[in-house]
């Protein structure tokens, strides 16, 4: 029904005393939680705004109307030609989409158009950078089928392997010393396409190709503890180090002659539909039907006896029916202001005031667990490094202040795609927890180990170095929060990460007030669907 | 005099034993031990002094033996009853403070000529064991005509025992033995300088090994397992580059020497990659101070081709696959107690000297962590077995203010 | 007449064939025979094949006796189904056409919501020469009558109503199975039909069926097959029904070739007008049999083993 009525925008609750509790995500399950009245508050996303009607139309029409500097594809296509499409790995978007993925569309529709111009030489590129491998069923699903069968079978399609020292070139150097390392294929190519799915701001741009397909030599220079603290957040790119230091490569890799035709598209805010079993996710609790309520009391009991692989299988075979909201094509840097604007008008939430407590409910999926487990290392990723920088101005929560977050966090690993974060969580972590430290003693060690790069080319395994830039991640928050609580996880792992563990959030309140006072604001984030705060 | 007997006695025995595995240290409630009120020992020999135990420690293998897990070896190379203790800081009659050195050789047995290992030094590997005038018995404390340290006197030969300095308050002294076993297993590994090496266990023997292998050999990366919080942080006060817990210590040796790793999948499990079963290469030398099958197995595969496992912990009948000790050509070696050590520059050096040496500058007294009088002597047993889990290391009888040492 | 009389007149007409007005009573000569109205061939009524109850008799038919049949002696590989997912409505599916096979083959290949609301333009003088031919037709496949040659104002509105009331139609424009495993030219009525009703055509490629049960044969043998559902195409405005038939021809050719080589290669032919025609070379029989070996690859897709995560 509320499909018919425009989407509504995000919105903030002040919770009084008759206020609903809220539903948190708590990994492959889900707590309810009555937060505090009279000074608690709960930022809700943005509803799903309506989708293009023609999307392949669309797709079209941008590839023929390119924005900035740029020629439209088809006169950029010649016969003889070395072309290289570069499109987006498994960690976007998430949870993986509904078949047919947004980038077999764009990539369907640029081959159409390299047919008709009759190129032949074409390679197309899983842009992983250091991420793990996908596996045949993976890109089918990213690709099409289609593609896959006509390009894969004699590897013209494939994963980018940056550890591959044939495949790999350095470029040359930013002004400010980065190497900027890249794939020799798409460096030596008369034209790269990259085809993106930007799902939340820090995506796209630059960073598409000058990390996508990078490696550890390029990486170092912008994934590390000093750019994290200095990316304010990491989500708004005006403000963000990582980007600073994305753009400053992008324009080596132009100079040094790579033509790049950028792709970038954003979806809705559709993650869990608009009916079906997770519909009631993305409706506000006192708008939830008798169904609903009955449904949500249903599936919470049932997950709760539940074995955990079960559930994981339930939950990661969920997919979202993402509808595609914009394309725009052309000049990287054209494209992806176009591009911000159109993800913003999605998430964006203005917000008054930071908090003295922020709460959020973590869900089952982050970028590096699809198909997998989610990881302590990767809980902390996804709190700390995504849900707590998706804030523009300043962060939601207050210098010195608490985050709550909710997640199992298992103490469990998926040994085939994550065999680094074993070592790291069980040697580097029982050693320091301090980003810094670990940089420096460990970092280098981890990123050169020849077992990890063997996994790494060979496996499915994310690289050697991958868990570090995990911890970067959060490197900001673990700097600016008072403390970290975990609700309902694995004490051992919780405080294996410096952290401190509640088994309810009253309890985690109490904790908090150790550290904020009592009587704390508190703000909850209700964040997947996604939303990013503009603080004021 | 009140001692702590142990006699031959079957079905108290099979009672220790049962109440040992169920909880480890209770073998001492059931079984064939006993707080009984002795003659004094007369001493074996003319040259013989009797020695008043100040602090008698309990050792793993004491344990073992009440616990009735003492493999049947040792049967014939001891004499019942006897009083346990061979972990002892005691005075002489002219209050001289002396440590015991509790090995028998052929010297105190009264043997002359002795055998070729007492001739040069090394007691521990006397060939002699079980003759001379003595009844059988590889140490003080295993021994019927000797007496044991858990009492308030026994019998010792002048060449069993050292004097100590001042400096060395008794719960120092009373670990020179321990770590004189130590400091010979840590010279027994041949640590090649910049090796890697890895240390099974961080109770006392592990800890006191990790000591002496900071002392006098030069690796680059010492891995220690621990199980117990306190355990890791004393194991990385004493030197530890990386404590990890047992389940931990193949992904640790892997890291660390940057090996590669093969994964053996269960039945029903579709992948190995990842996994981390064995290591193709691994550390140089492994010093297993626990010697159970399971601590052996993690040794064989952490250790690299051709490299040494040092047996320290002492094993019983374990089961134990040896394919790949076969395979990569693995040495493996024990290390039993101390005797005459030859340093890196050339110097021969008694262990017992060394352990001295090397108690004073690192303080292992502080190892001791609890001390009780003979009579509480089931609460020290029970201590001493679950010693880790409860953030202890060393337990040990204090007899210093027995009645019957005093009068 | 006593029941004995009676019993032997009975016995006596029945020993000497049934008579009027046991049967009907012959013409007599002079007069002019009565024109039949046959209500058969292109004046079949269909109307009752599309009411509730036939309708779940086909579908029970469709779900429980010609997809395990399918299943077993065509196992197809069905490629393409995403190129469908932005539309909906009713539309006018074309396909090449080699055998009886492809017609239960496509109705449990084409995809919900159009499964159960398809007709099939089947040969009016063939599917509709008699009653029970007619009402097996019309009842399992939901067949509606079209002529082979052209397209007959009757069919014409008949297939428009029924679009309008939201039906889908398969038809094969070749006009009859494929005589020796090359397709034919496609003709007009398909594209006319589409035209006349402003609806998509999604041109579908069949490949293998000829193995099966070719013209000509009575006994199914197993084979593999692939069905190729290609993008949508919509007749523009300046297009008639000849010149939308080619470009229907070109496309269904082009998921032919797509289906034996890969949609890359396929497209550049395709864009380049260079596709292998489906009508094949146009040389002697036995040259034209000998080239049709070289475009059955015919065997199974190798995949790749990947370990199962």
């Amino acid at each position: 029904m509320t499909g018919h009525l425009a989407p509504r925008p995000g919105f903030v609750l002040d919770v009084d005393r008759n206020s609903p509790p809220i539903v948190f995500h708590h990994g492959e399950g889900f707590r309810l939680e009555k937060l505090p009245a009279g000074r608690s508050r709960v930022i809700y996303p943005a509803e799903p705004l309506e989708g293009l009607p023609d999307p392949d139309g669309a797709i079209r029409h941008a590839l023929l109307h390119p924005i900035g500097d740029s020629e439209p594809l088809p006169a950029l296509l010649n016969p003889g030609m070395k072309l290289t499409i570069a499109f987006d790995d498994i960690s976007l978007p998430l949870p993986p989409m509904r078949r047919p993925d947004i980038r077999q569309r764009v990539i369907e529709a640029v081959l159409d158009l390299a047919a008709e111009a009759g190129v032949d030489d074409v390679h197309l590129i899983a842009a992983l950078a250091i991420h793990r491998r996908m596996t045949e069923d993976e890109l089918r699903h990213a690709v099409g089928d289609r593609v896959y069968d006509a390009f894969a079978p004699d590897g013209r399609l494939y994963n980018h392997d940056a550890e591959d020292p044939e495949g790999m070139v350095v470029l040359g150097e930013t002004p400010h010393g980065e190497d900027v390392q890249f794939s020799r294929r798409a460096a030596e190519s008369d034209l790269v396409v990259y085809v993106n799915i930007n799902l939340v701001a820090m995506d796209g741009g630059h960073k598409s190709t000058a990390t996508g397909l990078s490696g550890y030599t390029g990486l170092r220079h912008h994934h590390n503890v000093h750019t994290m603290r200095n990316s304010r957040s990491f989500m708004d790119r005006e403000n963000s180090a990582l980007h600073a230091s994305n753009w400053r490569m992008g324009k080596v890799i132009q100079d040094a002659g790579v033509k790049i035709f950028q792709i970038e598209t954003t979806v809705n805010n559709d993650t869990f539909g608009r009916s079906g079993p997770l519909a009631l996710l993305q409706k506000r609790e006192w708008e939830w039907s008798t169904r609903d309520r009955m449904q949500f009391l249903g599936m919470k009991s049932g997950l709760e006896v539940m074995p955990t692989n079960a559930k994981r299988k339930i939950f990661s075979s969920w997919q979202a029916p993402y509808a595609l909201t914009s394309v725009q094509a052309g000049e990287i840097e054209a494209v992806h202001e176009v591009t911000t604007v159109n993800v913003y008008k999605q998430h964006l939430v203005s917000v008054e005031g930071q908090t003295d407590v922020l709460t959020m409910g973590l869900p089952y999926i982050c970028p590096y667990n699809v198909n997998s487990i989610m990881n302590p290392i990767l809980v902390m990723c996804l709190g700390l490094g995504y849900f707590f920088n998706l804030y523009r101005g300043r962060p939601l929560v207050r210098e010195g202040g608490v985050l709550i977050m909710s997640h199992p966090t298992p103490w469990e690993f998926n040994p085939v795609h994550h065999p680094s974060y074993i070592d790291f969580f069980e040697q580097v972590l029982a050693d320091t927890t301090d980003p810094i430290e670990i940089e420096r003693k460990y970092e280098k060690q981890f990123a050169e180990d020849e077992w990890y790069i063997h996994l790494y080319r060979n496996s499915y395994a994310y690289h050697g170095v991958h868990p570090f830039y995990m911890w970067y991640w959060g490197s900001h928050a673990l700097e600016h929060l008072g403390r970290v609580i975990i609700v309902g996880g694995n004490p051992a792992a919780v405080r294996r990460m410096g952290f401190q563990s509640a088994s309810t959030l009253q309890d985690a309140l109490e904790m908090a007030s150790d550290v904020v006072g009592p009587e704390p604001t508190i703000t909850h984030i209700k964040n997947p669907p996604i939303l990013m705060a503009d603080v004021t | 005099m009140k001692a702590l007997q142990f006699r031959r006695h079957l079905p108290r025995y099979a009672a220790a034993r049962l109440a040992g595995s169920l909880t480890p240290g209770r073998g001492a409630a059931a079984g064939p031990l006993q707080l009984v009120d002795l003659e004094p020992t007369r001493p074996p020999g003319a040259d013989w002094v009797r020695v008043r135990p100040r602090l008698s420690g309990i050792c793993g293998s004491d344990l073992a033996t009440i616990d009735g897990r003492s493999a049947r070896y040792f049967e014939p190379l001891v004499s019942f009853p006897f009083v346990p203790g061979h972990e002892v800081v005691g005075d002489l009659d002219d209050d001289t403070r002396v440590v015991l050195e509790p090995v028998l050789g052929c010297v105190s047995r009264n043997l002359d000529p002795t055998c070729q290992p007492c001739a040069d030094g090394h007691l521990g590997n006397c060939e002699h064991t079980s003759f001379g005038d003595l009844e059988p018995g590889i140490q003080t404390g295993s021994c019927h005509d000797t007496g044991g340290g858990w009492a308030t006197a026994f019998s010792a030969h002048p060449t069993q025992l050292h004097s100590i300095p001042a400096t060395l308050d008794d719960e120092d002294a009373v670990m020179v033995e321990p770590t004189a076993c130590g400091v010979h297993a840590a010279l027994a590994a041949e640590v090649p300088d910049n090796g890697v090496v890895a240390i099974l266990g961080a109770g006392t023997l592990g800890l006191v090994t990790l000591t002496a292998l900071r002392a006098y050999t030069s690796p680059r990366t010492v891995v220690a397992t621990a199980r117990y919080p306190e355990q890791r942080r004393l194991a990385t006060r004493l030197g530890a580059d990386y404590v990890v817990t047992p389940t931990e210590i193949r992904r640790a040796i892997r890291r660390v020497t940057g090996s590669r790793a093969i994964g053996a999948p269960g039945l029903g499990e579709k992948t190995t990659e990842g996994v981390v079963d064995r290591l193709t290469g691994g550390a140089d030398i492994v010093i297993d101070c626990v010697g159970s099958s399971a601590s052996l197995t993690d040794a064989l595969s952490v250790v690299r081709p051709k490299g040494r496992i040092v047996l320290v912990g002492m094993p019983d009948t374990i089961s134990l696959e040896l394919t790949p000790l076969w395979h990569r050509e693995i040495t493996l070696t024990g290390a039993y107690t101390y005797g005459t050590e030859v340093l890196a520059d050339g110097t021969e050096r008694r262990t017992f000297d060394l352990a001295t040496e090397l108690v004073a500058e690192s303080k292992l007294g502080s190892l001791v962590s609890a001390t009780y009088p003979l009579s509480r002597y089931r609460e020290a047993l029970e201590h001493a077995a679950s010693a880790g889990r409860r953030g202890a290391t060393k337990i040990a009888f204090d007899l210093r203010d027995e009645k019957e040492r005093i009068s | 007449m006593s029941p004995v009389r009676r019993a032997a007149t009975m016995a006596r007409s029945l020993a000497g064939g049934l008579s009027f007005p046991w049967r009907p009573a012959p013409v007599p000569t002079g007069a002019d025979p009565v024109p039949a109205v046959r209500g058969l061939g292109a004046d079949y009524d269909t109307s009752w094949a599309r009411r509730y109850p036939a309708r779940i008799a086909r579908a029970a038919i469709i779900e429980s006796v010609m997809r395990p049949t399918m299943a077993v002696i065509a196992s197809p590989a069905r490629r393409g189904l995403d190129r469908l997912d932005d539309l909906d409505g009713p539309v006018v599916f074309v396909a090449n056409h080699h055998s009886h096979a492809d017609t239960p083959l496509l109705l449990t290949s084409i995809p919900e919501p159009w499964r159960h609301r398809v007709m099939v333009g089947a040969a009016a003088d063939y599917f509709f020469g008699n009653r029970i031919a007619s009402a097996i037709s019309a009842l399992t496949i939901g067949a509606v009558p079209i002529e082979r040659t052209k397209v007959g104002r009757k069919s014409a509105d008949m297939v428009r109503d029924l679009i309008g009331d939201g039906w889908s139609m398969l038809l094969y424009p070749e006009g009859g199975r494929s005589p020796d495993g090359w397709g034919q030219e496609f003709r007009g009525g398909a594209a006319f039909l589409a035209i006349k009703c402003g609806v998509p055509v999604v041109p579908i490629h069949v490949q293998g069926t000829g193995r099966i049960l070719r013209k000509g044969r009575n006994l199914p043998r197993p084979s593999r097959t692939t069905v190729t559902f290609g993008d949508p195409l919509v007749p523009t405005d300046r297009e008639n029904a000849r010149a939308f038939a080619r470009r229907l021809q070109a496309a269904v050719a082009a998921l032919g070739d797509e289906s034996t080589s890969d949609w890359y290669s396929a497209r550049i032919r395709a864009h380049a007008g260079t596709s292998p025609g489906l009508t094949g070379p146009d040389v002697g029989a036995w040259r034209r049999a000998w080239a049709l070996g070289n475009r059955d690859r015919g065997s199974r897709r190798r995949r790749r083993r990947w370990p199962a995560l």
